[in-house]
């Protein structure tokens, strides 16, 4: 398409940008008008249309009126709190659930300081980073799905 | 209508009382008139159906109902109460029995069972001689059944009317909780307090078992002497297989007899939407114009291009 813009990589300037890790938006479609005035409002209808679709086929609930002197039989917190409920739950401990929760914030809020120890920014070349990663991803997962599950089947999710 | 009412309410009550003063122990016919008598709603504020306060085992239970339903509509409400049809229960007699279900079903305000001349043809044979009863005189939306054949009632087909917001304006369109109890087998303690015959039975005391006698309506008398040289006599009505002898020494509250219950009872949600078909329409024709509009974007864009094409210095 004569649209789309390659690289001119016989150009010594931008072969010099390209060196630096920049200049990379030398090439491709223009933004404007082609993207940000066409085809955004495309996409911004299309998730509009997805919302209040979802609000009119499945509207939300309003739920029954709490009664503080009556819990109810299965607690679970929204979906999102799910592993730190897990944590908290499994814990025998309540003042080790407490530290074990705002464990997860201060251990978020140190990332980026232990980031910057390494210089690259590619995942593939920080190969401890992206491996803790993963698996603070799954372990997440994990105890998410538990969270679901009955205490006694919580950490084998019901499969063993 | 109102007269009806009156009178089945009559009759139930008379029922309840009859079988209250005559034989507690006894009939297992009546468990839902148990719930209806002692508790107004049927539903606990912990979320917990009242059933499970006397059929004791934990056993799974499925509704099916449709994800949404247009005002003044009949539709299916599904309850299904799994078992396996090869185990049998004891009986109020001692004697083994197939097992009896029972279900209760809570549907939202506004939502009741659907006149026989509203159901189709179609549901009606699913239906079957299902007979529903209104919990209570008040309480039309919450509907029981049973206890009836498992054999048969495994799966409960309930044809539901839902309201129309338009004619009743105490009900909203919107989103609404549905909940099931479905129970199999007899139940193990009465409103009273007092245990079946389809429970254990527990030592009252500790000691050694000096004898068991057959009591003469069946069951057993149980004699247990202490150490301090007491004793106590418990009764284990005819129904649960002893687990001691003569002679065995128990601790107090040591199982006399095994559990011979094999039924219980499992609770389920559900939501249902009470769709209003002008939302419906509406949303049609938003979608309609989303899909235009984004088409015609697309258009301008390749109209675009093609003049950018244009001006371009080869």
């Amino acid at each position: 398409m004569s649209i789309l813009k390659k690289p001119d990589l016989s150009d010594p300037e931008l072969r010099a940008k390209l060196a630096q890790g920049m200049g990379h938006n030398y090439y491709g479609e223009p933004a404007w008008p082609n993207d940000l005035l066409y085809i955004f409002p495309v996409v911004i209808m299309g998730t509009i249309a997805l919302c209040i679709g979802l609000a009119i086929l499945d509207p939300a609930m309003t739920g029954e009126p709490a009664n503080p002197f009556a819990t109810p039989l299965e607690i679970l917190p929204e979906w999102y709190l799910y592993p730190v409920f897990q944590i908290l739950r499994v814990v025998p401990n309540k003042l080790l659930g407490i530290a074990a929760m705002g464990a997860i914030p201060l251990g978020l809020m140190l990332v980026p300081f232990i980031e910057n120890v390494n210089k690259f920014q590619n995942p593939f070349r920080r190969p401890v980073a992206t491996t803790v990663f993963m698996f603070g991803t799954l372990v997440t997962l994990w105890l998410g799905i538990g969270a679901t599950f009955p205490i006694a089947k919580s950490f084998t999710l019901g499969l063993f | 209508m109102k007269m009806t009412y009156a009178l089945r309410t009559l009759l139930i009550s008379f029922a309840a009382i009859v079988l209250f003063l005559t034989a507690v122990p006894g009939s297992a016919t009546a468990y839902p008139i148990y719930a209806q008598q002692a508790y107004e709603n049927p539903r606990e504020a912990t979320g917990r159906i009242v059933c499970a306060n006397c059929h004791l085992g934990v056993k799974r239970t499925e509704v099916e109902i449709p994800q949404a339903v247009l005002p003044n509509t009949v539709f299916e409400a599904v309850v299904k109460i799994p078992y396996d049809t090869s185990v049998q229960q004891v009986l109020a007699d001692g004697e083994k029995g197939p097992m009896n279900v029972g279900a209760v079903v809570m549907l939202p305000e506004g939502f009741k069972i659907a006149p026989p001349d509203r159901i189709p043809a179609e549901m009606k044979e699913k239906v079957g001689d299902l007979y529903f009863q209104p919990y209570s005189e008040d309480k039309e939306n919450i509907i029981v059944v049973g206890p009836l054949p498992g054999d048969e009632y495994r799966e409960m087909v309930f044809p539901v009317l839902s309201p129309d917001p338009n004619t009743d304006k105490t009900v909203h369109f919107g989103k609404y909780q549905v909940h099931v109890g479905g129970n199999r087998g007899r139940g193990q303690v009465y409103p009273t307090g007092a245990k079946s015959n389809n429970a254990v039975y527990n030592a009252s005391i500790a000691g050694n078992i000096t004898q068991i006698a057959k009591a003469d309506e069946g069951g057993y008398a149980v004699t247990i002497q202490a150490e301090d040289g007491k004793t106590a006599v418990d009764m284990i009505p005819p129904g649960p297989p002893l687990l001691i002898a003569e002679g065995q020494t128990v601790k107090a509250g040591e199982a006399l007899t095994s559990d011979p219950n094999v039924g219980g009872f499992g609770q389920a949600d559900a939501e249902v939407v009470l769709q209003s078909p002008i939302r419906i329409y509406g949303l049609v024709v938003f979608l309609a114009g989303i899909t235009l509009s984004q088409i015609l974007l697309v258009l301008k864009k390749k109209q675009v291009e093609k003049v950018q094409a244009a001006e371009m210095n080869f």
